[in-house]
C-alpha cells in the first residue's frame, strides 16, 4: 500500500516560500512524475515527502495515517538520490543489505531479500565490489536494489538519470517502467525533463515556482493543456505559440499548435525556411518570415527536403489548435 | 612533462635544488654518523680515537634508555589515542550547525599557535601547580588535597599539555575531511533507518578514516621528539620518569658533552623512528590507497 495526501503541504525557507500551500493525492500503485523546471521546487517536495525537510505548513498522509511528524525511516519510504548516494567503503551487497540491517533483519532473510534484488538487477556478479569499480548505470541499479529491498510503501526517484549517457538513460528508463510494472508500488519520479515525464508516468505533475500548474495523464496534457506553460513544457518540440491577428481570429490572446499538427504543402501560411534538422524518421524546419511569430517550427514525417531560403506553405491542422486567454489559461 | 627532451630539461633545472637539499640532510646525517663511533667527549679533549660500537653500547645498556623507549611509546600512543578521539569528537560537534560556530572554531583551533615552550610553561605554573595552580584552587574549594601534577603523575601530565596543544590539529583535519562528507549520504543512511549512532559509525568513521591516518602519521612524526615541553616542565623527571628519547640523547650529549654517546643516541633513534613508521605504514597505510 502506499496512498499518499498531501493536504495544503508548504514549505518556507527562511522568508522565502518555496512550496506555497498545495494539496495533491498520489494513489497506491500510480507512477507519479513531477516535473517542471530546474530550481521550481521538485526536490523540495519530494524531500517533503521523505521526511528529509520539516513542512512549514501542512499535513502529510501516507495510507491515511499522519506522517507529517514522523521521521524519514517510518514512513516507508525509500529513496533513490540523484547522485546515487551509496556507502563508498561498502561492497555493493552490503550496500543493498544497509537497510536490512538497520531494520535488524535475520541473517537468512538479509541474504534472501539481497540475492533476489540483485537478480532483478542484473547485479549478482558485482555483489563483491565497491561502488568505485561501477559504471554509471550499475551504481544507479545498486541505488535502486538498496530501496527495493526494504520493500517500502513507495519509491521516490530525484532525476536519478541525470548522471547517465543518452543511451543508457533510454534503457534505464525502461527498466525503471518494467520494475514498476511488476512491483506495482507507488513510485514517484522527480525530472526536469519533459520526455522522462511522458515516456514514465502515470500521471504528470507540472510544477512552477512551487505551484502546481497541471495534474493529468500524459496524453491529457498533451492534448489539453490547462495554460500557456504547460504547453510550451510538454511536447517536444515545443509548441508554436502565436500572438496577434492570426490569435484574434481565433478569438484568443494566443493560439498554439504543435509542430507535427503543421503539414507542408498547400496551406494558410507562407514562411521561409530556415534550419532543418533531418532526425530521419522526422524533420523539422524551422521557419521565418511567417508573419506569425517569429519562429514556426513543423515537423514532416520521414526525410523531406527543403533548403534554406526556400519558401513553404503550411497547413496547420484547425481542430488541433489549442487557444489561450489573456490571463494565459485555455479557452476550452 | 611528456618527451624525452622536457624530461632532461626538468632533471637539469631540478639538479641544483635536489643537490642542495641532499647536502643539506647527507653532510649532518653523516658527521652524526662519523662521531657515533668515535670517543667524542668535550671535558675530556684527546685525539678522539674510533671506538666502534662501544657508544651504542653503552647508550643501550644505559638503564635509562629502556625508560626513555617505553615513555617514548607511552608519550606517543597516548597522544595519539586523546588527539584522535577528542578530535574525532569535537569534528562530529563542530560539523553540526549551531550558533557562534566561527568563534567556537577559532578557539578550538588556537592552541596550536601557542609555541611549546609558552604553552607548557603556562600549564605548568598556572595550572598544575600544587600551591599557586589552578587545578589546586579548585581541589583546595572541594577540600581535597591538591595534587602534584609533574611531581606524582609527570609523563600523564606530560601527555595532557601535549595532547592539549595537537588537539586543534586534529580537530581541524577530520573537520575538513567531515565537512567533505556527501549529505546525500547521511541522507540516505537516515532514510535507510540508521540512527545518528549508526551513522555515525557506518557513513561518517569510516569516511574519516583517511584524514585519520593522516593525522596518526604527521602527529607520529612530530610526538617521537617531543623535547621542549618536558624540558621546560620535569626536566626529565623524576629520575627519568619523563625522559623520552630525544630528552636522553640531550642528556647524554649536552649535560655530559659527550658528542659520541649523543650521536649514537641520535642514531639510534632515527633507526626507531623508522621502525615505528614501517609498523605505522603496515598497519593503516592501506587507507591512504585509492
Ligand atoms: N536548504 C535550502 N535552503 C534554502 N533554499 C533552498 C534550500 N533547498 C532548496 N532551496 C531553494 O528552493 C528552490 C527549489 O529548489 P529545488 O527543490 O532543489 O528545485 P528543483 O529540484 O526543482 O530543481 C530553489 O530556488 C532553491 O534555491
Ligand atoms: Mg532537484
Amino acid at each position: 500500500m502506499g496512498r499518499i495526501t498531501l493536504d495544503q503541504v508548504q514549505k518556507k525557507f527562511g522568508d522565502v516560500e518555496v512550496i506555497p500551500p498545495l494539496d495533491l493525492t498520489i494513489e497506491d500503485g500510480e507512477f507519479v512524475v513531477f516535473v517542471g523546471p530546474s530550481g521550481c521546487g521538485k526536490s523540495t517536495l519530494l524531500r517533503l515527502i521523505a521526511g528529509l525537510e520539516d513542512v512549514s505548513g501542512g499535513e502529510i498522509r501516507i495510507d491515511g495515517k499522519p506522517a507529517t511528524d514522523l521521521p524519514p525511516a517510518k514512513r516507508g519510504l525509500a529513496m533513490v538520490f540523484q547522485s546515487y548516494a551509496l556507502y563508498p567503503h561498502m561492497t555493493v551487497r552490503k550496500n543493498i543489505t544497509f537497510p536490512l540491517k538497520m531494520a535488524g533483519m535475520s541473517e537468512e532473510e538479509k541474504k534472501r531479500r539481497v540475492d533476489h534484488a540483485a537478480e532483478v538487477l542484473n547485479l549478482t556478479d558485482y555483489l563483491d565490489r565497491r561502488p568505485g569499480q561501477l559504471s554509471g548505470g550499475q551504481r544507479q541499479r545498486v541505488a535502486i536494489g538498496r530501496a527495493i529491498v526494504r520493500e517500502p510503501a513507495a519509491f521516490l526517484f530525484d532525476e536519478p538519470l541525470s548522471n547517465l549517457d543518452a543511451a543508457l538513460r533510454v534503457g534505464m528508463r525502461l527498466e525503471i517502467s518494467e520494475l514498476h510494472e511488476r512491483l506495482a508500488t507507488t513510485m514517484i519520479y522527480v525530472t526536469h525533463d519533459q520526455v522522462e515525464a511522458m515516456t514514465m508516468a502515470d500521471k504528470i505533475v507540472v510544477l512552477r515556482k512551487g505551484h502546481i500548474e497541471q495534474v493529468g495523464s500524459p496524453l491529457e496534457l498533451y492534448r489539453t493543456p490547462r495554460n500557456l506553460f504547460v504547453a510550451g513544457f510538454i511536447g517536444s518540440p515545443t509548441m508554436n505559440l502565436i500572438d496577434g491577428d492570426e490569435a484574434g481570429n481565433h478569438e484568443a490572446q494566443t493560439i498554439g499548435i504543435r509542430p507535427e499538427h503543421i503539414s507542408v504543402g498547400d496551406g494558410p501560411w507562407q514562411g521561409t525556411v530556415g534550419v532543418s534538422e533531418h532526425l530521419g524518421s522526422d524533420t523539422f524546419f524551422h521557419v521565418h518570415d511567417t508573419g506569425l511569430a517569429e519562429t514556426i517550427t513543423v515537423r514532416a514525417p520521414g526525410e523531406v527536403e527543403h533548403r534554406a531560403g526556400d519558401t513553404i506553405r503550411l497547413a496547420p491542422q484547425m481542430d488541433k489548435l489549442h487557444r489561450f486567454g489573456s490571463d494565459g489559461l485555455r479557452i476550452a | 612533462m611528456a618527451t624525452q627532451h622536457s624530461r632532461a630539461a626538468a632533471r637539469i633545472m631540478i639538479a641544483p635544488s635536489v643537490v642542495l637539499l641532499l647536502a643539506w640532510m647527507l653532510i649532518p646525517l653523516g658527521m652524526t654518523l662519523y662521531f657515533s663511533f668515535l670517543r667524542y667527549n668535550l671535558l675530556m679533549p684527546g685525539n678522539n680515537p674510533f671506538v666502534g660500537f662501544e657508544n651504542y653500547a653503552y647508550f643501550v645498556t644505559d638503564p635509562a634508555f629502556q625508560a626513555a623507549i617505553v615513555n617514548t611509546l607511552l608519550l606517543v600512543g597516548g597522544i595519539l589515542l586523546i588527539t584522535v578521539v577528542g578530535g574525532i569528537g569535537l569534528a562530529v560537534l563542530l560539523d553540526q550547525p549551531m550558533w557562534g560556530t566561527g568563534i567556537v572554531r577559532i578557539m578550538v583551533i588556537s592552541p596550536f599557535f601557542v609555541m611549546p615552550t609558552v604553552s607548557a610553561l603556562v600549564w605548568k605554573n598556572m595550572f598544575m601547580n600544587p600551591v599557586n595552580g589552578l587545578f589546586a584552587y579548585i581541589a583546595d574549594v572541594l577540600g581535597m588535597q591538591p595534587f602534584d601534577f609533574l611531581t606524582q603523575a609527570p609523563l600523564a601530565s606530560i601527555i595532557g599539555i601535549v595532547s592539549w596543544q595537537w588537539l586543534p590539529f586534529a580537530t581541524l583535519i577530520l573537520l575538513t575531511a567531515m565537512q567533505s562528507l556527501d549529505s546525500e549520504q547521511l541522507e540516505a543512511a537516515e532514510m535507510d533507518g540508521a540512527s545518528a549512532w549508526s551513522r555515525f559509525y557506518h557513513i561518517k568513521l569510516p569516511h574519516l578514516s583517511r584524514a585519520i591516518t593522516v593525522v596518526i602519521l604527521i602527529q607520529t612524526i612530530f610526538l617521537l621528539s617531543i623535547f621542549a615541553e618536558i624540558l621546560v616542565t620535569t626536566n626529565g623527571g623524576p629520575g627519568t620518569a619523563s625522559t623520552n628519547l630525544t630528552y636522553l640523547v640531550y642528556a647524554e650529549s649536552l649535560l655530559r658533552f659527550d658528542v659520541g654517546t649523543g650521536s649514537a643516541g641520535g642514531v639510534i633513534a632515527i633507526i626507531l623512528a623508522n621502525i615505528v613508521a614501517i609498523f605505522l605504514m603496515r598497519m593503516i597505510g592501506k587507507n591512504l590507497d585509492a
